[in-house]
């Protein structure tokens, strides 16, 4: 015990010590924690492997290492962050989107206020889309609205594409009936295409081979514009106005900010400065998106600041989003 | 199509293609063999290093690991009662007790030679079933697959000898333990005691840890002495055996190659529940179902050749819908999507090489797990007569860093280190750690299942749809069938004292 006693006081006076060194913001040098709250072999994973080295290399960090913290679908990690030092040492990579609708729904487990943390950058998004079966006979939102019964919307649970329906079946006057409890997007797909729902929502590349094949018809694209590849599918955003746009801005803000980087809140100004600037030179690294295309991982960048407004963007629309969100929760509760 | 055939193994026959095949299949056994991984670790490892090379070759390498991690998880848990992975639970039930009685080598013939089996056959019917599965996948839906999982349920009388209601409060505790974290259906959290670890659930590989490997590991210690008594090389039977047996067997080893391409083929209906289905069907269809749980051979065969036969039926969705079959297919998904593959109806006729690529790939991994497999039964057989010294000390830290392995999180090797004590009193107080397991995984299926047939069909489903109700008349008739059967034994033993 003797022995021990005095290792334990240098391990405690290095940690002091290290921490003592937190009080300067830069992290020029330092290790860099890059919380990914996915499963090791996920997608977000992936993306934050690939990315860690070039973050590193721009911001001259010494390491910037992905330290894996699953639970609760993102949420232990995010609260992990929420509470760690603003120094820039500790930041995240996860879904933005489904943070932001967890704490608006109200989730128990939620120690975070997700418009605090201090956006980086985003590395990637995708449009998500609506599809409804070739076999429906349902064309456009006017069909979906005209049923004449409840538009069936199969749905894994409660996760960004059961919001986002909710929200848009609410501000386009569509009657919803969703059945929750599919696995995985494969399982809502199969569901459309033999007629047990109507439609899904699905990301655009995940959707692409069942269009393709004429089992599935897009008729909403959840994006800020048209998806080139099909200009005739109208975005959310074109079929609404006033308080209705609002909302549905909201969203599409949400789900765009999907693959980002983030920091706890107050996060130091200087430390925050020079992540942005790292992290959106590591994305713009011709070696990076040359990886980037080899992995099959494709990067659609936008700056931390944009990200930001965004998120102002959600908390001012959050007023009329909370109470769709919580009832459609109700709903299937 | 014999030009697809031809040119299909033609892609295969580069020494980079042969090589990544063998590195594959080496590979996959070796995390097989590891507790808690499984298939979905050896393909999520691998994708990193598949960009760049021959399309046919790399994914030898992925199919061909994926694989082989099929028999390395059946090995563990037939000589240490240790799944591998989820899959490979069922394999415990009369693999272990196998081991137990010196036919530790029987039951790995056995084991790799059903698995290539029915491999063999999810790889024919891969090839030749196209035109038809379509059909298939539109015709079953949710109330199908509720019926599958309730099959799977009536297996709990097969672990109830002695005490039927032990065998129920086994399996009771079991669905409870999986009500843990969040809700399928609605995302509400139940029994989290505000801890956010447990929101996610108990991990099901992480609990099969505990309440099998640790456990036997506790009861050797305080038993003494190895887990198999007799000394290595005193084995009662050879691997040959085995391999007669899987032969012997052929109508099981068929019908659970069909049962196990079902499963495959039906997105939403895991493996884990395909390997319980078909330890049913074949405890439900023997003659003498009373040998089972006790080192019935049928009950090794029939989940391997399941399990064999699933990845067949798994590629087809994959292929066909551009829908994963599964967990691992889901991954493969991404691995052809940055290979440049579209899956989808396409893929069945302008790329129809690249199908019978895969349906090789699938016949010659399965070919080499099982004859490198067969090769190293018998050294493998001799493991569990290792002195106990050895043995739960390199038994335990394989495990609960297998606990850990699994997502990462030390409160993962303290969930393991408790299931270990739960499985050590249950199987002291005779309470079916089986049963246990078998809630536990079927209840989420059951759970999600009932709750979206009742939302799409209506409360009378079971009526109104006419698969569901002849699979529930299946099951009725199937479980009632060893009762019938002992009754008429009973009756006929009655009669024969009487005359």
């Amino acid at each position: 015990m003797r022995a021990r006693l005095p290792c334990l006081l240098l391990i405690f006076l290095a940690t002091a010590a290290g921490g003592g060194a937190a009080d300067a913001a830069s992290v020029r040098g330092e290790i860099v924690t890059l919380l990914s709250p996915n499963s090791a072999g996920g997608m977000m994973t992936r993306y934050a492997r690939m990315i860690a080295p070039y973050i590193a290399r721009h911001a001259g960090a010494r390491d910037v290492r992905v330290r894996i913290m699953t639970g609760g679908g993102g949420i232990r990690g995010a609260n992990a962050l929420w509470f760690a030092e603003p120094d820039g040492r500790t930041i995240a990579f996860t879904s933005v989107t489904t943070l932001i609708l967890s704490q608006l729904a109200g989730s128990e487990a939620v120690r975070f206020d997700a418009t605090r943390f201090v956006y980086l950058g985003r590395a990637a998004t995708e449009p998500r889309v609506l599809t409804v079966g070739a076999g429906s006979g349902i064309m456009s939102v006017r069909d979906a609205r005209a049923l004449g019964r409840p538009f069936v919307f199969p749905s894994q649970g409660t996760d960004e594409d059961f919001y986002s329906m909710a929200v848009l079946a609410d501000v386009m006057g569509i009657p919803l009936k969703v059945i929750s409890g599919y696995d995985g997007n494969a399982d809502t797909a199969l569901a459309v295409i033999k007629g047990d729902g109507d439609g899904h929502i699905t990301g655009w590349s995940a959707s692409q081979a069942v269009i393709e094949a004429g089992d599935e018809v897009p008729i909403l694209t959840l994006g800020p514009e048209r998806y080139p590849d099909y200009p005739d599918v109208p975005t959310a955003l074109e079929l609404v106005d006033g308080a209705s746009l609002e909302a549905v801005q909201a969203i599409v803000n949400m789900l765009d900010m999907r693959r980002g980087f983030f920091g706890p809140p107050d996060l130091d100004p200087e430390a925050t400065a020079e992540l942005r600037a790292a992290i959106g030179a590591a994305l713009g690294d011709p070696q990076l998106v040359a990886d980037s295309v080899a992995q099959g991982l494709p990067l659609l960048p936008s700056p931390g600041e944009a990200e930001q407004i965004k998120i102002a963007q959600i908390t001012e629309a959050s007023q009329h989003l909370v109470p769709m969100l919580r009832a459609a929760l109700e709903a299937i509760r | 199509m014999l030009e697809a055939i031809v040119a299909g193994l033609a892609a295969l026959a580069t020494p980079q293609a042969v090589l990544f095949m063998l590195v594959g299949v080496s590979y996959g056994l070796v995390i097989g063999i590891l507790p808690g991984l499984g298939g979905i670790v050896a393909l999520a490892l691998l994708l990193p290093f598949t960009y760049g090379h021959e399309l046919a070759a790399t994914l030898a390498l992925l199919l061909g690991a994926h694989i082989a991690t099929i028999w390395g998880g059946s090995v563990t848990s037939i000589l240490f009662k240790v799944p591998g992975a989820a899959k490979s639970l069922a394999l415990v039930f009369d693999g272990h007790p196998m081991t137990r009685q010196g036919h530790a080598a029987r039951a790995l013939g056995a084991s790799a030679t059903a698995a290539l089996l029915g491999g063999l056959m999810g790889a024919v019917f891969l090839a030749f079933t196209i035109p038809i599965v379509r059909p298939v996948m539109l015709a079953l839906g949710p109330s199908e697959y509720l019926m599958m999982a309730l099959w799977g349920l009536t297996i709990i009388a097969t672990f109830s000898e002695g005490s039927l209601l032990k065998g129920l409060v086994a399996t009771c505790l079991g669905i409870m333990v999986a009500f843990v974290g969040m809700d399928p259906v609605s995302g509400t959290p139940r029994f989290w005691f505000g801890n956010v670890y447990l929101l996610d659930g108990i991990s099901f590989p992480v609990a099969m840890i505990g309440l099998f490997a640790v456990a036997e590991m506790m009861t050797l210690y305080v038993k003494g002495g190895a887990m198999v008594d007799r000394v290595s090389g005193e084995q009662r039977s050879t691997v040959l055996d085995g391999v007669k047996d899987a032969f012997r067997h052929w109508g099981l080893v068929l019908r659970s190659s069909l049962l196990g391409l079902w499963v495959g083929v039906l997105p939403g209906v895991g493996a884990s529940v395909g390997g319980i289905a078909a330890y049913a069907q074949a405890a439900q269809t023997s003659p003498t179902p009373e040998r089972f749980g006790k080192g019935a051979v049928e009950g090794v065969i029939a989940p391997d050749a399941t399990l064999g036969a699933n990845e067949g039926g798994g590629l087809m969705p994959t292929l066909a819908f551009g829908i994963p079959g599964g967990e691992s297919m889901a991954i493969l998904l991404v691995a052809f999507l940055a290979m440049g593959i579209v899956p989808g109806p396409r893929m069945l006729t302008s790329e129809l090489d690249l199908v019978f690529s895969m349906v090789w790939i699938v016949v010659i991994a399965n070919l080499l797990t099982a004859l490198i497999g067969l090769a190293i039964s018998s050294r493998l057989a001799r493991l569990p007569a290792l002195n106990p010294n050895v043995m739960i000390p390199l038994v335990l830290s394989v495990c609960l860093l297998g606990a850990f392995a699994t997502r990462g999180l030390i409160e993962d090797v303290v969930v393991a280190a408790a299931f270990g004590v739960i499985g050590y009193l249950m199987n002291k107080y005779q309470y079916s750690r089986a049963n246990f397991v078998i809630g536990m995984v079927l209840a989420e299926m059951i759970e999600r299942n009932l709750h979206i047939s009742l939302g799409l069909y209506g409360e009378f489903f079971l009526f109104t749809r006419p698969i569901t109700t002849a699979m529930l008349v299946f099951i009725v008739v199937t479980t009632a069938l060893p009762f019938v059967r002992r009754y008429r034994r009973s009756r006929a033993s009655a009669a024969g004292n009487g005359s």
